[in-house]
């Protein structure tokens, strides 16, 4: 037991020395590359000169961006895999995170076409409604539909509609605007203010704490809803919580960055693997770090793979991560709850 | 004395009845057999008891309390349950599943005392799964997963123990090591145990009681030997006299060697 903890301490914290080191790369990496003593000299003295303006205005509200909704998206996957007993679930397969983001540009070109802007916790609103509306879909089908692997298909299509229904949209608006919503709807995290990060360091605080702190009926939960009854679980309101934790965990996400591909469905089957446990007072933080690590390397990669060119991080975590689903769909034998 | 359950007039079913009035008592200490046909609504009066589903009507008492009183927390302190239903628990040893029996005694994160631990290794021994706990529990074998099960039912420490077909599908062996664990919990630790079974040759090695039900209704209850007679049975399974008669008859000799092996446990 003792040595299992110590494993899993272990673990977290090379992951976390990982996700530091990693964070001051991404400070100086770029399409102005800057050196480590300069990254120090501006987030010491920010107004100071021109690096040090990119250093803080744009590098780190993104980075800190990468890392809070990285997590969160992982974290999201992972309530989302608790809830349908299945580790093939996830925001964006489920088409969750295409529902948050069709909503989120419905609000947004009607609000553009009355001259307004809309705020950030608007955004987040928006999303959190779409994401709810796809969710109950979702769970709609799911029971009609017993097989995972086909209800993963039927989230594709939701998620293929929504993009569509978005793009149409989109099409029509007409505004100056309109290069960043298309920017943004096909996921990336360029032009995050400071703003969208304070919003969503909250949001995703708040909702993280939640979801360790329910650690306990959740890992019930993972023996099955009769088991956890016998325990003395609430099953309605926990599954009621699982439900909005992974919609506004996503929502966040998606309000800010997008629809990010598989990072929800991917990290946790990773940090599985690693740690070889599913408990989830050790998978929820878990999740968290592996989240932020995979999408701030990803983010990485998509600013300055072909700087000053940049592509959807959605291109570069589906690169990265799509082997690891279709691994997962292979490998998996149906096994069904109840 | 409170008898720690007292079914009055339990009517149990999904959107129709499926057992009607059923009345029965268990007392502490006391192991009842459920016997009667496939689909006679056995599992449903056990998933009534545990709240699985809704009663339609009547009154469950747990501990001379009435259930709908008790809170899910304390309703888990007093009973706990081995289903029919598997697990597929992912990456979890099977000491992991037995020690989710502490659950209701855990703090608010779970987090297992010296205590708790120790109360799950007493329960790992106790079933004889000693050697197979620190394996990955989707891995062993079913009837090793049974007696997981069961110890983690024992691991809630409860006064009632609730039992659907806890032998089914088990090899001979696996089927009497359970059935004495069983036995011992009743005597030693003074559980009521209920619970469901299909292998009548058993049934009077370890019952004190038998309740046996058919054709939506609790046909009779008394004593093994009151109850397993060619005449009930041949009722009871809707059989010829002559054929149940010839079952019973070899029954009795079955269960006496049965009884013989269990008491060597």
């Amino acid at each position: 037991m003792e040595n299992k903890s110590r494993k899993y301490i272990t673990i977290m914290a090379v992951m976390f020395i990982l996700l530091v080191g990693l964070f001051f790369l991404c400070l100086g990496w770029g399409s102005a590359d800057i050196t480590l003593k300069e990254i120090f000299g501006s987030l010491l003295n920010p107004g100071d000169v021109h690096m040090g303006r990119i250093v803080v205005s744009i590098r780190l509200p993104r980075i800190t961006a990468a890392i809070l909704l990285g997590g969160a998206l992982s974290v999201s996957g992972f309530l989302l895999q608790i809830f349908f007993g299945n580790p093939i679930a996830g925001p964006y397969v489920l088409g969750i995170s295409s529902g948050a983001k069709l909503i989120v540009a419905i609000v947004m070109v009607f609000m553009l076409s009355q001259g307004k802007y809309i705020s950030a916790l608007g955004m987040v609103a928006a999303a959190f409604i779409g994401s709810l509306i796809a969710m109950g879909i979702v769970m709609l089908l799911s029971n009609k539909v017993k097989n995972m692997s086909l209800l993963v298909v039927c989230g594709v299509m939701i998620g293929y509609l929504c993009s569509a229904i978005t793009e149409f949209i989109i099409a029509f608006a007409d505004d100056t605007n309109i290069v960043n919503l298309h920017n943004w709807s096909l996921g990336s995290f360029s032009g995050i203010s400071w703003e969208d990060v304070a919003i969503s360091a909250i949001i995703v605080i708040v909702a993280f704490v939640f979801s360790f702190v329910l650690s306990k009926p959740i890992g019930a939960y993972q023996l099955g809803e009769s088991y956890a009854r016998n325990m003395g679980v609430n099953i309605k309101h926990l599954r009621i919580l699982l439900i909005l934790l992974s919609s506004i965990l996503s929502a966040t996400v998606t309000a800010f960055a997008g629809p990010i591909s598989f990072v929800g469905i991917a990290v946790p089957h990773i940090l599985r693997t690693i740690l070889k446990t599913s408990k989830p007072i050790v998978m929820i933080p878990g999740c968290f770090l592996g989240g932020a690590i995979i999408t701030l390397l990803c983010d990485g990669i998509a600013r300055s793979a072909f700087s000053p060119r940049e592509i959807s991080i959605s291109a570069v975590t589906a690169i990265g991560l799509s082997p690891i689903v279709i691994y997962l769909l292979i490998k998996r034998k149906e096994v069904s709850h109840g | 004395m409170v008898s720690s359950i007292d079914l009055e007039s339990l009517v149990v079913g999904y959107k129709s009845p499926v057992i009607e009035n059923v009345n029965l008592t268990v007392n502490s200490g006391e192991i009842v057999a459920l016997i009667g046909p496939n689909g006679a609504g056995k599992s449903t009066v056990l998933k009534t008891i545990t709240r699985q589903i809704q009663k339609m009507d009547g009154k469950i008492v747990i501990m001379g309390q009435d259930e709908d009183g008790i809170s899910e927390d304390n309703l888990a302190k007093k009973l706990s349950m081995v289903t029919t239903e598997r697990i597929h628990p992912e990456l979890m040893s099977c000491f992991e599943v037995v020690s989710t029996g502490r659950y209701p005694y855990t703090g608010r994160l779970g987090i297992l005392s010296k205590e708790d631990i120790k109360i799950v290794k007493k329960a790992i021994e106790m079933v004889g799964a000693k050697d197979v706990a620190n394996k990955d529990f989707s891995k062993v074998s079913d009837g090793q997963r049974q007696r997981v099960m069961l110890a983690r039912a024992i691991c809630q420490e409860p006064e009632i123990l609730i039992l659907d077909e806890p032998t089914s599908f088990l090899d001979i062996q696996f089927k009497i090591d359970i059935l004495s664990v069983i036995k011992n919990l009743a005597k030693e630790k003074n559980i009521a145990v209920l619970m469901s079974i299909h292998e009548l040759e058993f049934v009077p090695a370890v019952a004190d009681k038998v309740v046996a039900v058919s054709d939506g209704k609790v046909f009779k209850i008394g004593t093994p030997d009151e109850i397993l007679t060619g005449e009930n049975l041949a009722s009871l399974y809707h059989m010829s006299l002559d054929e149940s008669n010839v079952l019973a008859t070899g029954l009795i000799d079955y269960s006496n060697s049965l009884k013989r092996v269990l008491c060597q446990k």
